[in-house]
């Protein structure tokens, strides 16, 4: 086991936060093509698009059978109303997937993440490859609120919705870390990047902290609401990380997923970063991780090959079905009644 | 609604004689001449579209209903064979109904070809199919351009329907508002600033056919209208860049199969249609029958079926394109082509300057000769860097960077990762062309996958000769091309006779030359000829070449330089959309004026108006 050792103990702080609350029981919602053979024009001869994982670890398909969804994202109020990032724009749905309208026009191509804010949540944030949209009026109509980003290099891979403030949202693009405190009326970068920011989590446990990870400046941290970031020293930067995920239930624990490296994780507040690969496929191909706030299980998601889940923070993997699939994102969401004011948290 | 026990009999007895390909295909090539008479031309069209769509029927076994296919409904509706037969499959078809604009197109000329044949049921299954499949709306402009003419005519044909009845959730008159400003959306860039996929080889039917189908079935009149606009535009744009029907490089997008042998794709089908001088393609697949089954309500105006047949001399054609939108990695969403064209009776010369149109598919110079009958022959020459990566991807695609490469050979491309390939553009490519001379100059970082350039020479060469001066001649048809690598390279065979010129230095170039045989006394005089221009050139720092045309043209060009011609700088700012004799469109101007001879033909998207005129004097094919 390859072992990967920081200098920096950014996360020791973490340790010193609020212990894990008792977690309340969670949805997992997973975006998914099922497949490898898929291209616009084909017959779709899969399931694809939204699955949830039942209590009993049942995966079940949820409405339309789309290959091409990325990222959801809930309206806190009302579990029902949810928002698809999607090669289509962004698709919304207010029965729990029933029915589903596409929320915006043709101008608006494959968003790779729509977001709601918390604090009030009726507005909701689609990042798109060639800038950011914001809706006002829960998916209703949608603005270009881009003042502060750059003509050029907004291509935009995330957003994260600092829960703390209403209004405040980081966004990964292609020259860098984005913040606004608006309500995107005006950004201003943050951080440069090198190339895209594929992910940005704020931590269920301390607000201030967020990680990011890249394609071309590894992993990220920032200890102050992401004012300012730094490099994560001890894991690698020469290939892409594509995710972060916290821990909700253990301050000290955080994995990364990578298709290069597989999956990375720490146990010690980021002072020791371990290659967490042994039992995934021998290329370990990641495209995502993921923590259930529940039990702490791990989840990996490897490109072409199918979702694992690990109970001891990836010392032992076991493939645990969706063969031959793409899963672009896990999303964790409270098993809240309508109109509880419960903000979802992100793995 | 007709009887169905005739055409079922007559399905029956086409169906013993099963054809493997269209007869025009399997037929002697058409000659090259033209047809004065207009109504001999238009009876030779409209019997092209009845061949394909009577060889469609034929394919239709009514013994295997579940083999009947969309091609084959539409071409049952379109030649009004067996509705009956056609609605049971219709209502079977829509019990699992496909996704995304290459589904959807067919299906809105289902829906209207068989309004007045379909059984109820088969229309109410028709109706229910576009209730909640989502319809993928896919990423590339031909897949805007299919997808949004058919929910322009989809919400057409079932109006005032609530959000609640589309997999949209969007009304009928909301998905017909947001259709019509797409198309017009993109109708506006493609006639200021130039198509995005320029003169692709294949691709043209994905927007001939939305354009067909809703000049056809547009209710709104400005609608139609401009659908025919952009027919005219298109055709004419392929007419002026055809040799004997192929259609020359440059292409944003073409094959694999085509870049060596550019009769076999789908714009040598509308080559044969439309102009009738040149054999269909092999594989006719569902898309000539999609044209074919509403062509007769499109009629190719005189003046540019003319361009494309009635040529007395060469042209230079100069025109503006654009690339695919690049979300990444650039300056520019989309930077802009300039594309030269030089067509003679015997060859034709064409390039842009270099860099990536497209991620994959893009052919960026060659030159090609004319043959008298193009099917399986590889007409043409050129060099090209191979190029495999991640990162030209991601400029194009919003795609993490992992398995991108893996993922384009799983979706039909599997060639895109191979260094022996013969297809693509690279960023480290930079061309000019004057006339018939062009100069390709290499620029490969380390590092690179594929540090080398592929040269292609065709199995279909003559009198190849390796001179000692570095020069390469060889004859293609009645041109003699000179081919000059800078750098050295070795030859690898490339498959049915072809070879491949393999040089692998990152700094390098190839400089072609091309003339006629009626120029030179003999293939020696030529050789001469070409020697006797003086040449220098250097690789490093950067490749620079300083030559003598053919032409006379002195040419000094330097890798990320404007090339110079006789000491002044080439200005590709003051390129117009199109510039040439056949066609001439100002850039933002919206207004394509297509002229052949006393025919003249004006395009004009801002009045939404087509102005022909005729130029007074002795008649064609009368006495001056």
């Amino acid at each position: 086991m390859k072992i990967i050792r920081s200098s920096l103990t950014w996360l020791a702080l973490l340790a010193g936060g609020r212990a894990a609350p008792a977690a309340p029981a969670h949805d997992m919602y997973l975006c998914l093509t099922v497949g490898d053979g898929y291209v616009v024009g084909a017959k779709v001869t899969t399931q694809n698009g939204i699955f949830r994982r039942g209590d009993d670890g049942s995966l079940r398909h949820l409405s339309i059978n789309y290959p091409g969804i990325f990222a959801l994202a809930f309206d806190p109020r009302d579990p029902r109303w949810f928002y698809a990032a999607s090669i289509n724009g962004c698709l919304q749905t207010s029965d729990g997937g029933a029915s589903w309208r596409i929320a915006t026009g043709w101008d608006e191509t494959e968003p790779k993440d729509v977001r709601v804010d918390p604090g009030l949540p009726d507005r909701v944030y689609l990042a798109l490859p060639d800038g950011i949209e914001v809706s006002t009026d829960r998916g209703a109509h949608w603005v270009r609120r881009e003042h502060g980003l750059p003509d050029r290099g907004k291509y935009t891979q995330v957003l994260g919705v600092d829960r703390t403030g209403t209004g405040r949202v980081l966004a990964g693009c292609e020259s860098g870390i984005y913040l606004t405190e608006d309500g995107a009326q005006s950004w201003r970068r943050v951080f440069r990047a090198k190339a895209t920011v594929d992910d940005i989590e704020q931590s269920p446990h301390d607000p201030a902290r967020w990680l990011a990870a890249t394609e071309g400046d590894g992993a990220l941290v920032s200890r102050d609401r992401g004012l300012t970031w730094e490099r994560i020293p001890g894991l690698p930067s020469a290939a892409a990380l594509y995710n972060v995920a916290f821990d909700p239930l253990d301050p000290r624990r955080c994995a990364v997923g990578s298709y290069t490296y597989g999956v990375l994780t720490t146990e010690d507040g980021g002072a020791t970063w371990l290659d967490r690969n042994a039992g995934l496929p021998a290329e370990h191909h990641v495209l995502r991780v993921g923590v259930d706030p529940d039990d702490g299980r791990l989840y990996a998601g490897v490109y072409d090959e199918a979702l694992y889940v690990s109970g001891d923070f990836g010392r032992t993997w076991r493939r645990d079905g969706l063969e031959v699939s793409r899963i672009y994102n896990f999303i964790f969401v409270p098993k809240a009644a309508p109109g509880a004011a419960v903000p979802a948290p992100r793995p | 609604m007709k009887s169905t026990s005739l055409p079922l009999l007559l399905l029956a007895v086409l169906s013993a004689g099963r054809l493997a390909a269209l007869p025009a295909f399997q037929a002697p090539a058409p000659p090259h001449g033209v047809v004065l008479a207009p109504d001999l031309r238009r009876a030779a069209y409209r019997a092209r579209i009845d061949e394909v769509l009577a060889w469609q029927v034929s394919q239709v076994n009514p013994a295997h209903p579940e083999a009947i296919n969309l091609p084959a409904l539409i071409g049952l509706l379109a030649s009004h064979h067996a509705p009956d037969l056609a609605s049971r499959r219709v209502i079977e078809m829509m019990r699992d109904p496909g996704s995304g604009p290459f589904w959807m197109l067919p299906l809105v000329a289902v829906t209207y070809l068989g309004r007045d044949q379909l059984t109820p049921a088969a229309q109410v299954a028709l109706r229910d199919s576009w209730r909640h499949v989502m319809q993928m709306r896919g990423d590339t402009e031909n897949h805007f351009a299919m997808y949004y003419a058919s929910l322009y005519l989809i919400s057409q044909f079932y109006p005032h329907e609530p959000g609640a009845s589309w997999y949209t959730g969007r009304s009928s008159e909301e998905s017909l508002a947001e259709s019509r400003d797409y198309l017009i959306h993109w109708m506006d860039l493609t006639t200021t600033i130039g198509q995005g996929e320029f003169n692709p080889t294949g691709y043209i039917t994905e927007y001939a056919i939305p354009m067909l189908y809703l000049a056809t079935w547009a209710q709104d009149p400005a609608m139609r209208q401009r659908a025919h606009l952009t027919l005219d535009w298109l055709f004419a744009d392929l007419a002026a860049h055809t040799l004997n029907g192929e259609l020359s490089a440059p292409n944003a997008r073409t094959t694999d199969t085509a870049v060596l042998e550019h009769s076999n794709d789908k714009s040598a089908f509308y080559g044969w249609l439309l102009f009738g001088n040149i054999p269909p393609i092999s594989f006719l697949d569902g898309f000539g029958v999609y044209f074919s089954a509403a062509a007769k309500n499109y009629e190719l105006p005189e003046v540019i079926y003319r361009i494309a047949v009635d040529r007395t001399g060469d042209y230079v054609q100069r025109d503006l394109k654009r690339t695919r939108r690049r979300w990444r990695n650039s300056d520019v969403l989309m930077a802009p082509i300039y594309k030269t064209t030089y067509m003679r009776r015997d060859y034709v010369v064409g390039s842009y300057q270099g860099g990536m149109a497209d991620p994959i598919q893009t052919h960026v110079w060659d030159v090609t000769w004319a043959v008298p009958d193009p099917r399986g022959v590889h007409n043409t020459m050129f060099s090209m860097h191979p190029t495999s990566s991640a990162y030209d991807m991601q400029t194009y695609d919003a795609e993490l960077p992992g398995g991108l490469v893996k993922r384009v050979t799983q979706q039909l491309k599997p060639l895109y990762d191979s260094p022996d390939k013969f297809l693509g553009g690279s960023r480290f490519e930079r061309v000019f062309q004057d006339l018939d001379t062009i100069v390709a100059l290499y620029a490969i970082p380390p590092g690179t996958r594929f540090p080398h350039i592929n040269g292609f020479f065709s199995k279909d060469l003559v009198h190849l000769t390796e001179d000692k001066s570095g020069w390469i001649f060889a004859q293609g048809g009645r041109a003699y091309l000179a081919y000059r690598p800078l750098a050295s390279y070795t030859w690898v065979p490339a498959g049915k006779g072809d070879r491949r010129l393999y040089s692998p230095h990152l700094h390098n170039g190839t400089i072609l030359q091309a003339a006629s045989v009626d120029e030179f006394p003999d293939f020696a005089a030529f050789q001469a000829a070409i020697k006797a221009l003086p040449l220098e050139f250097a690789l490093d720092p950067v490749p620079t070449v300083r030559l003598r045309t053919l032409r006379g043209k002195n040419v000094v060009f330097t890798y990320g330089q404007a090339p110079v011609v006789d000491g002044v700088p080439v200005d590709y700012s003051k390129w117009k959309l199109f510039e040439g004799p056949y066609l001439n469109a100002e850039k933002g101007s919206r207004v394509l004026t297509i002229t052949h001879g006393p025919l003249r033909r004006v395009l004009d998207f801002n009045t939404l108006t087509i102005s022909d005129s005729v130029q007074d004097g002795p008649g064609v094919g009368e006495a001056p």
